[in-house]
């Protein structure tokens, strides 16, 4: 019922990429520096928004937690833990098929998207990554994947305020 | 329901083969969910017959047991009856950090994936309990700490240090991770070369220009040469009567005249010692020694820069280490700060998976090419490298004919000639060059198309091809030059071992025509980047109604050549270090020179590239050239100086028959055990410490990436084993085997 709920309410207000704006993410994006200049591109900015504010609100410690995680001395496991939150869109502990075509749809982001395009790309990633075959990525498999990635470290950061 | 419960499977599996640690809590509260899902569930048996220790130790092995070990935290605060993230605030919340107290000896909480109020109330805790240990125990946690703290503070005071940080952001912020890796590239070098430039001096430079000014009292030592005919030691200095204005130009472009008896070149060393108060000073040794030091230093740096940052996952091949999932999920870079950076972005991104896709596709076309097919192919592949080889073969046979041309009219009455005539025989080898590295690319992307491979294996070998074609030009002049100083008019040297007529300092020329390499090469860039890049760009803004210039579009930052010119002008100064002592430190004025100069020009007159250039590949790529480079340029110079014999009318090296003899007439004036022992060493492979040292670093990460590409494969077979075979105790008979064949 609450899910319900929630998921009308999300149907409401989507700005032009289709993303659920709450007013946690309109506030953290027009009222502080961090939403405005580091967020307002970002194509996962309201997956970063949820996985960091408690009960659709913000604190001051929520964002230096924030800050924390994307600074470029948080160490990796930290980084990959919280980046596997961000990319589990459906929350259910498992980054599935579902997942991963809305993480491709949010990156390409294009209206000419064939479907082969995104299962093409979507079985590609499990084969790479799925190791027991149940077609979605677990938490550890996400982390084997993310500890060879070279390109990791380097994307999943912000650099705040000139440090 | 099928689905859920396999999730729910793979999950409790790795969960139930954690040590017994775990609170009982967690196990109590779940069995009742656990036995109730799955008939493989019921069988679990919670007992400690589960948890046998080989098992539980072989699991502990796995890197990402740790990562569990932290983290069941979360695992417990996922909600399990519709799976939502639960918020650590809920009522685990307790439970949750009783565990965690229980275990933070060694972890720093910041590992921690908690939000920044139960990090503090931990850190209470923790801070609560160091109370209960003894002295000895809170002494040095409280030490490790400020420790830590300290080693932070000094890493964040050196990279407030770091040369042109804001520049190289900014460029980041607006170019892509892939252009910013050049200019890293460009202050890596810049560092480098500064740093060889200090070696040098110190060694060299300051014990002479110490006795020479009179700082210390100190005093040359001069040895006249023995054993040596009196032509060898015939220097002259060529100084004519009427001296134009313009010598003075020609003379600072091409090291001649006035600049040939000064600091900057080998001939002006002409000194065997150095006389301090307490002890002698030997020079020539000296001298040899800053080499070899300065190009073990490139070569330990270059490859530790190359090994951090990123592993070198050598098991898998070439394509996937641009594997789909660093493509996915590390592909979007959240550095990215304004719109158009953020379009431009998608739209690379776009273009990488779909020539991925393509890729994919054109391999699988090629893996299913008939046998007729395949050897037309192979033919015309031969017939296209033969071609390839022919096109280095001319380039080489011109560059040759320029430098021994270039060589021998130089001996001529220059100062006779008109101003332009005078440069242009001088500058002959590098123009020649210069035209060659430019016409050569286009041919090999023409030829290339014919011998149709895969579009990523195209890239990779015309850059190669290009990259080979740069640097061995530069072998090719040195040769040609050191076969024009052995070869005498009778073909045979007795006199001095070399040519002393046309060559009485050999080395000095030697020196100046790196010289001559260097600084032509900074005057193209400057020219390229004047009379090209902004003309181009002034044309395509202003005059866009014209169709040509419309094609012609506005300039893109071609990261390959670029990298290549740098790698080119480090290889000239790796070999010219030698012959020129003062060349490193024109190459690090060179180098910051040209960071601007592109800078400027990638600001004003670039616009972003759609195929954009991974920042992981493009390191590895651009040291693998260098290093590629310092090989080409340790063999001249190991030739140079193990086998023409050093110039008797100059340098440090008059008394000795070749460079290299230093060595061993210094190891013979050693005590005699020490003599011993330096045959010793040296008799054993010269390549064990330096294997020692690739190994330290290469293939310490080779090993436990394969071990752990191994365990995981294991990992996943067990795992459909016993989701097959549901039986869990089975898998307590396998560890044993799978522990045997990992170790």
């Amino acid at each position: 019922m609450d899910k319900g709920h929630r998921e009308q309410e999300e149907e409401n207000d989507k700005d032009e990429y289709g993303m659920a704006t709450h007013s946690s993410i309109l506030y953290l994006q027009e009222k502080t520096t961090v939403g405005r200049v580091m967020l307002s591109v970002n194509p996962f900015r309201d997956r970063i928004c949820r996985v960091f504010s408690h009960n659709n609100l913000f604190s001051f410690e929520d964002v230096l937690g924030m800050a924390s995680v994307f600074s470029e001395q948080a160490c990796p496991s930290l980084k990959i833990e919280y980046a596997f939150r961000i990319y589990d869109f459906n929350e259910n502990g498992f980054i599935d098929e579902e997942d991963l075509q809305r993480i491709i749809l949010r990156l390409l982001n294009s209206n000419d998207m064939s479907e082969d395009l995104l299962t093409d790309l979507t079985s590609h990633v499990l084969n790479e990554s799925d190791l027991d075959n149940d077609n979605m990525l677990s938490f550890s498999e996400f982390e084997h994947a993310m500890a060879k990635s070279p390109d990791f470290m380097n994307s999943f950061r912000i650099h705040f305020w000139g440090c | 329901m099928e689905r859920r419960e396999q999730r729910v499977l793979s999950r409790q599996t790795w969960l139930c083969l954690q040590p017994p640690s775990p609170p009982t809590r967690f196990l109590s509260t779940d069995k009742a969910q656990m036995s109730s899902s799955h008939p493989f569930i019921k069988s679990l048996s919670l007992d400690s017959s589960c948890f046998s220790s080989p098992p539980v130790n072989f699991l502990q092995e796995l890197p990402s047991y740790r990562s569990i070990a932290r983290k069941r935290t979360t695992i417990l605060s996922r909600d399990k009856q519709n799976g939502t993230l639960l918020r650590p605030t809920d009522s685990y919340n307790f439970q949750l950090e009783g565990e965690i107290t229980e275990d933070l000896d060694n972890q720093s909480i910041r590992k921690y994936a908690l939000n920044i109020s139960e990090k503090r109330r931990l850190r209470d805790i923790q801070e609560t309990q160091m109370k209960y240990l003894s002295e000895w125990d809170q002494w040095k946690r409280y030490s490790s700490k400020s420790w830590k703290r300290f080693i932070e503070k000094a890493r964040e005071m050196t990279t407030h240090l770091e040369l042109w940080r804001e520049d190289i952001r900014s460029i980041e912020g607006k170019f892509g991770t892939g252009i910013q890796s050049y200019f890293s590239f460009l202050r890596f070098l810049v560092l480098l070369n500064l740093v060889i430039f200090l070696i040098i001096f110190m060694v060299v430079l300051l014990p002479v220009l110490l006795t020479r000014y009179k700082i210390t009292n100190s005093s040359f030592i001069l040895i006249p040469s023995k054993d040596v005919d009196i032509q060898c030691t015939v220097y002259p200095i060529s100084s004519s009567g009427l001296i134009y204005f313009y010598s003075y130009i020609i003379d600072l472009l091409s090291g001649t005249g006035f600049l040939e008896d000064t600091y900057l070149f080998y001939g002006h060393y002409t000194i065997d010692g150095v006389k301090f108060q307490n002890f002698i000073y030997d020079l020539p040794l000296a001298y040899l020694l800053s080499t070899i030091a300065y190009l073990a230093l490139s070569l330990v740096w270059i490859v530790k820069r190359s090994v951090e940052g990123f592993k070198i996952n050598l098991i898998r091949s070439e394509e996937h280490f641009q594997s789909y999932c660093n493509k996915i999920f590390a592909g979007w870079d959240f550095c990215i700060t304004n719109r158009s950076m953020a379009d431009l972005k998608h739209s690379s991104l776009r273009y990488e998976l779909r020539a991925d896709l393509e890729e994919e596709r054109i391999r699988q076309k090629i893996a299913e090419r008939t046998s007729e097919e395949t050897i037309r192919i192979y033919s015309l592949r031969l017939f296209l490298n033969c071609i390839v080889l022919a096109v280095l073969a001319a380039c080489f046979y011109a560059i040759y004919k320029a430098t021994i041309f270039s060589q021998e009219h130089m001996k001529k009455e220059i100062d006779k000639m008109v101003f332009g005539e005078n440069l242009l025989i001088l500058y002959l080898p590098s123009i020649v060059i210069t035209l060659a590295n430019f016409i050569t690319p286009i041919i090999f992307a023409k030829i290339i198309h014919y011998e149709d491979y895969s579009p990523g294996f195209e890239i990779r070998l015309t850059i190669l091809r290009c990259v080979f074609m740069r640097l061995a030009t530069i072998c090719v002049l040195v040769f040609t030059l050191g076969s024009k100083i052995t070869s005498c008019d009778n073909y045979l040297c007795e006199l001095c071992g070399y040519n002393q007529k046309l060559y009485p300092c050999w080395e000095t020329q030697v020196g100046q025509e790196m010289y001559k390499l260097m600084i032509f090469d900074l005057i193209i860039i400057l020219a390229v980047t004047l009379f090209v890049d902004f003309p181009r760009k002034i044309l395509v803004t202003y005059c866009s109604s014209w169709k040509l210039f419309q094609c012609w579009g506005e300039q893109e930052f071609a990261i390959p050549d670029n990298v290549l010119g740098i790698v080119y002008g480090q290889t000239i100064c790796w070999i010219g270090a030698f012959f020129s002592p003062l060349l490193p430190a024109i190459a690090t004025l060179k180098f910051i020179i040209i960071f601007y100069v592109k800078e400027i020009s990638l600001l004003y007159t670039c616009r972003p590239s759609p195929r954009q250039f991974r920042a992981s590949n493009s390191n590895f790529f651009f040291l693998l050239v260098l290093l590629i480079g310092l090989c080409l340029a340790i063999i001249p110079l190991t030739i140079s100086m193990a086998r023409i014999p050093s110039s008797k009318a100059c340098g440090p090296f008059t008394n000795f028959n070749t460079t290299w003899e230093v060595v061993p007439k210094t190891v013979n004036t050693f005590p005699n055990s020490l003599q011993t022992l330096v045959y010793g060493i040296t008799s054993e492979a010269f390549a064990v410490p330096f294997f020692m040292i690739i190994c330290c670093f290469s293939e310490k990460e080779l090993i436990t990436g394969l071990r752990e590409e191994y365990q995981y494969f294991l990992y996943s077979v067990m795992a459909e084993g016993a989701r097959e075979l549901s039986d869990i105790s089975l898998i307590g008979a396998l560890i044993p085997f799978v522990k045997a064949t990992s170790s």
